[in-house]
């Protein structure tokens, strides 16, 4: 089964790592991702006043070519893409005069049918974690993991109906599929510092130190993430901050870990916290 | 769109097309070429030469339009302008934007000279942008550049001077490589061997290219690397003269600036022309392929200084220029689509030439079918023969023609036409200037410090240029002019400025009662006309 | 041809003008007296000089052509852009890297595409502009050469770029970054350009220059043909 997928810009270069595990931990669970043939960047934020509709045309003409592919939904896993398409798409669908004023600037008219998916939803609902569980090694067995979801997923909840605002679940349920213990963490949907990354470095490192240490409150071994910005922070700073340097992977290296996928793979190379403990936990 | 006679008529080409995929027409014996030749080629009709009357080349027999230039006084007032107030002082004057120019300039910057450069348009409006079907280098291991020279001579005539084709065929790989080098996109395959064709008159396939698109990549490329090296260039300033001092020496030249109408005085130890050819002269009242500015100005100013032409009566007619739609009559046809194996046919749908002799036989060849044997397709500018281009798509696969000749593509889907479906319909139409500016193989002309280069030189082509040897020739003399003329202004010691040779030929003018039109004429003037 | 054409009215620049139907706008600028000197430059479709905007009666899009390959259409305004100021950077090729840095430090406002896509709307030579942006943004040096290989650098797309990016410049330096640094270089030109250095064919390129022209006429019709 062959489904849509939206990669982002920062998939491309950056956090082609995301990209890679992604579409080969999905691949070994039969869900294949085809790329859109044509796509630009996402805009990566979605704007804060409402009828700022400018900064969501190139969203709403992504989701309208992904809606010409004929499959009713849209993947795409980075945690920016997946907030900024699904938010466009709730606009289109559900404000008349969004969904006017973008078909004026669209080639082709778009009505906000399409379904946008984030990877842990197709593991949910295609796969099942169910079936999941049944499918991986023991290789995670009692690992500690701590579920970062960030700013980007949950909120806000009418618009991206991923669970509890403050408190989802899906990653928890996901970790526990994989045979891994879901660690109690107290930071699990707060903000890294994201962007101010760039010009408010200080405050950037403040919270990703809070991070690690709720982490490793938590007993965590491992933290996951969807995000590229969560991801990059946490691993910019962790040299100075990480004193229990707990690696921190995307959901989908850990997914293909427990897949038994080989690590070249997964994008696991040259890293600044070594998994190298949680994959000889995995191979063992 | 094709007129519902016309696409009856496709019909027949149609009918005929699986028998001739499988047909291969006879070449002509050098017997045939010759009287084909002398019986069609425009070259040889009936009172379109006259001989020049004044200059180097007086009593010589050139084209009409040439003549009129030659013997016309000069656009600026040369006794009343004053050369005291100098504007540019270079060490190397290049003129003319296009590609040999472009090419000079930068290997004359590489020698280390302070180089200007001084175009009539914009850099890069020039016949280089529109040449299509490719540049010819012997590269590949079935070739070298012993059989370049053979071809290139035999597509001559046998009339190009040896050592300005020995300097073109033995230099190509070499300029290949300096153009790859700068980025240019030329087609190849996935372990980087250039894709090659045949174009007419080759004996290998030696023909690069970059899609449809050879000339415009190559262009767009070196001018892009003359904005990286900082090269000046003034646009919308043609040369109007050139300047000379006391001992007759090349020292730079006077340009107008079309925009404010003001002349300018550029002090050069040496000069390169590259102004390129003369279409826009329109010989025989023929539409023609060349860009806005083909008006061959640089032939002009040089002969007042005393530089000799040769072969400017030898014209290239391109065999398939656009006989329909009528909008775009006389725009070029790449001869790649022959190359990749369309041929040409008439209106009962047969063959009547073998699609890639060279240029004059097929133009000759086209002539005969529609004036003598009348069997060419009407068009309402006269006639012309069908290029059975569909049968590319049958020989290489559906998608060829969109992705080995977008341009062309885009040339008739603009007006209606789908060329991968449907045949086009073709007729000569002035091309290329074969002759010019005789230098030899360092790019010198007769005046002392003046190098030409590109399509305003003459000799490498003799009378009849092959396919593929005018990019390459560009870059050939542009780099050998460039390079030379850079280490001889390293020595030359140039006296006062003066106009005096031009002084001298409108006495002459005046004396012979010549002169009555003025040149260089810069642009063609189509105002309250219909222009072909 | 304008014997027997039907005359329709255009408006070049605001000012009425009656020209034959079915020409291009070139044709018929030049038949309503005009004499470029900007605004015309190979009248043939490769070289830019002649975008042209217009607008036709009873319709707002903004329309877009080349003077040398549209018709007019009756009712047209029109007006050329012969040029539009660009940004451009000046780079030394052989230094670079192909990467997404080399084209992000050399024009950083690419990455503040919008994604309206008025670009490809306007681009006369119908490139999908907006696309090989966005493939230049992630990266993708290859997908923007080839998708902006028939750029003609007309200049139309960065005039109407509310995020002042110049598209074409991004293109060419991700074409030439491409040609030079990505595709493999042709492995028999280098060895024929050692060949020819090394003095290879000299003994053979002098004899066939002292050849008289009737056996290099002999020669040349006995050749064999690949």
């Amino acid at each position: 089964m062959s489904i849509p997928y939206f990669p982002g810009c920062t998939l491309h270069v950056k956090a082609k790592a995301l990209d890679d595990s992604t579409r080969a931990a999905l691949a070994v669970l039969g869900l294949e991702l085809s790329g859109l043939p044509e796509w630009t960047c996402c805009g990566t934020v979605f704007p804060l006043a409402r009828n700022n509709y400018i900064g969501m045309v190139a969203s709403a003409r992504i989701l309208a070519n992904a809606a010409k592919q004929g499959d009713g939904r849209l993947v795409t896993v980075c945690s920016f893409c997946y907030h900024v398409l699904k938010r466009v798409n709730h606009a289109v669908r559900n404000s008349d005069e969004a969904r006017t004023k973008l078909n004026d600037y669209l080639e082709e008219d778009y009505d906000g049918q399409l379904r946008v998916l984030h990877p842990l939803e197709l593991l949910r609902d295609e796969v099942g974690f169910g079936a999941l569980r049944n499918r991986v090694g023991a290789g995670l067995k009692g690992t500690r993991v701590a579920c970062y979801y960030g700013c980007m997923l949950s909120r806000p909840a009418a618009e991206m109906d991923f669970g509890d605002p403050e408190d989802p679940a899906v990653m928890e349920k996901f970790v526990a599929a994989l045979g891994g213990e879901p660690a109690d963490f107290s930071w699990k949907t707060k903000c890294c510092g994201s962007y101010q990354v760039l010009n408010e470095q200080g405050l950037v490192a403040g919270r990703v130190k809070d991070i690690f240490q709720a982490a490793a409150a938590g007993g965590a071994q491992v933290i996951i993430t969807s995000c590229p910005l969560c991801q990059y922070n946490l691993e910019a700073h962790s040299e100075a901050d990480n004193h229990s340097r707990i690696p921190v992977l995307y959901f989908a290296q850990l997914l293909g870990i427990a897949l038994e996928i080989p690590i070249n793979k997964l994008g696991l190379a040259g890293r600044y916290a070594d998994p190298e403990a949680l994959l000889q936990g995995a191979r063992r | 769109m094709y007129t519902p006679e016309m696409l009856g008529l496709v019909k027949t080409v149609e009918q005929s097309r699986e028998r001739r995929l499988k047909e291969t027409f006879p070449r002509l014996t050098a017997e045939e070429k010759t009287n084909i030749l002398r019986s069609y080629h425009p070259d040889y009709m009936e009172g379109s030469m006259r001989p020049v009357m004044v200059g180097p080349n007086a009593g010589d027999s050139m084209p009409h339009a040439h003549a009129d230039l030659l013997e016309s006084r000069s656009l600026a007032d040369v006794d009343g302008l004053p050369l005291d107030k100098v504007d540019y002082d270079v060490d190397v004057l290049v003129i003319g934007g296009g590609g040999a120019g472009t090419a000079a300039a930068l290997l004359a910057a590489e020698e280390g000279a302070g180089v200007l450069l001084a175009t009539k348009l914009r850099h890069g409006d020039a016949n280089t942008m529109m040449a299509e079907g490719g540049i010819q280098a012997a590269d590949k291991e079935n070739d070298s550049p012993a059989i370049h020279y053979l071809d290139a001579m035999g597509g001559g005539g046998f009339t190009n001077i040896p050592e300005l084709v020995r300097a073109l065929v033995a230099d190509a790989p070499r300029c290949i490589q300096w153009l790859e080098s700068l980025g240019c996109m030329f087609s190849k395959d996935p372990d980087g061997t250039m894709n090659s064709n045949h174009g007419g008159g080759t004996s290998r396939k030696r023909m690069h290219f970059a899609h449809d698109y050879t000339g415009a990549e190559i262009m767009r490329t070196l001018r892009d690397e003359a904005r990286n090296r900082g090269i000046r260039v003034v646009e919308f300033s043609p040369a109007v003269e050139l300047l000379t001092d006391e001992l007759g020496q090349c020292a730079g030249a006077v340009l107008y600036n079309l925009e404010t109408g003001q002349y300018l005085i550029v002090r050069a130890k040496t000069a390169v022309i590259a102004t390129g050819g003369s279409g826009r002269l329109h010989i025989n009242d023929s539409p023609t392929t060349n860009h806005y500015g083909a008006t061959a100005d640089g032939l002009v100013i040089a002969y007042r200084a005393g530089a000799r032409l040769v072969f400017l009566d030898a014209t290239q007619f391109h065999p398939t220029g656009v006989a329909f739609p009528e909008q775009i009559v006389g725009q070029l046809v790449t001869e790649k689509v022959r190359g990749l194996g369309a041929q040409l046919v008439n209106i009962d749908g047969e063959q009547f030439i073998y699609p890639l002799e060279t240029r004059d036989a097929v133009s000759s060849a086209i002539i005969r079918e529609c004036r003598e044997r009348r069997k060419g397709i009407g068009v309402p500018s006269g006639y012309g023969v069908w290029l059975d281009s569909p049968m590319i798509e049958t020989i290489h696969g559906k998608g060829t023609i969109e992705k080995e000749l977008p341009a062309m593509f885009r040339q008739y889907i603009r007006f209606g036409i789908n060329m991968a479906e449907l045949p086009i319909i073709v007729y000569p139409t002035l091309h290329y200037q074969n002759g010019g500016i005789l230098i030899n193989d360092k790019a010198e002309s007769g005046v002392p410090n003046l190098y030409v280069a590109g399509e305003a030189s003459g000799g490498v082509h003799g009378r009849n240029r092959l396919m593929g040897n005018s990019l390459l020739d560009i870059i050939v003399f542009g780099r050998r002019a460039g390079k030379n003329a850079a280490e001889k202004a390293k020595s030359v010691r140039l006296g006062s400025l003066t106009l005096e040779h031009t002084k001298r030929f409108n006495e002459e003018l005046r004396q012979l009662g010549l002169g009555r039109r003025v040149a260089p004429i810069l642009l063609p003037d189509y105002r309250g006309k219909i222009s072909g | 041809m304008t014997g027997e054409s039907t005359m329709v009215s255009i408006y070049i620049m605001g000012k009425q003008y009656e020209v034959p139907d079915g020409v291009t706008i070139m044709k018929a600028m030049e038949f309503a007296g005009y004499r470029f000197i900007r605004g015309c430059g190979c009248r043939g479709g490769f070289c830019g000089a002649c975008g042209t905007v217009y607008r036709t009666p009873g319709n707002f899009r903004l329309k877009v052509g080349l003077a040398c390959a549209t018709m007019v259409e009756a009712g047209m305004h029109l007006a050329q852009i012969p040029f539009y100021p660009a940004n451009r950077a000046a780079y030394d090729l052989q230094a670079l890297a192909p990467t997404l840095g080399t084209l992000r430090q050399h024009y950083p406002e690419m990455t503040r595409c919008l994604g309206c896509n008025q670009c490809t709307r306007i681009c006369p030579q119908g490139l999908p502009v907006m696309d090989y942006i966005a493939a230049a943004q992630c990266g993708d040096l290859e997908k923007t050469a080839h998708q902006s290989f028939d750029c003609i650098m007309c200049g139309l797309c960065a005039s109407r770029c509310p995020a002042e990016i110049v598209q074409y410049n991004v293109g060419i330096l991700a074409r030439r970054l491409f040609g030079r640094h990505i595709a493999p270089p042709a492995r028999h030109l280098a060895q024929r350009v050692q060949d020819i250095e090394a003095g290879k064919f000299d003994d053979e390129l002098e004899r066939l220059m002292r050849m008289g022209r009737e056996e290099l006429q002999k020669r040349y019709y006995a050749r064999d043909i690949e």
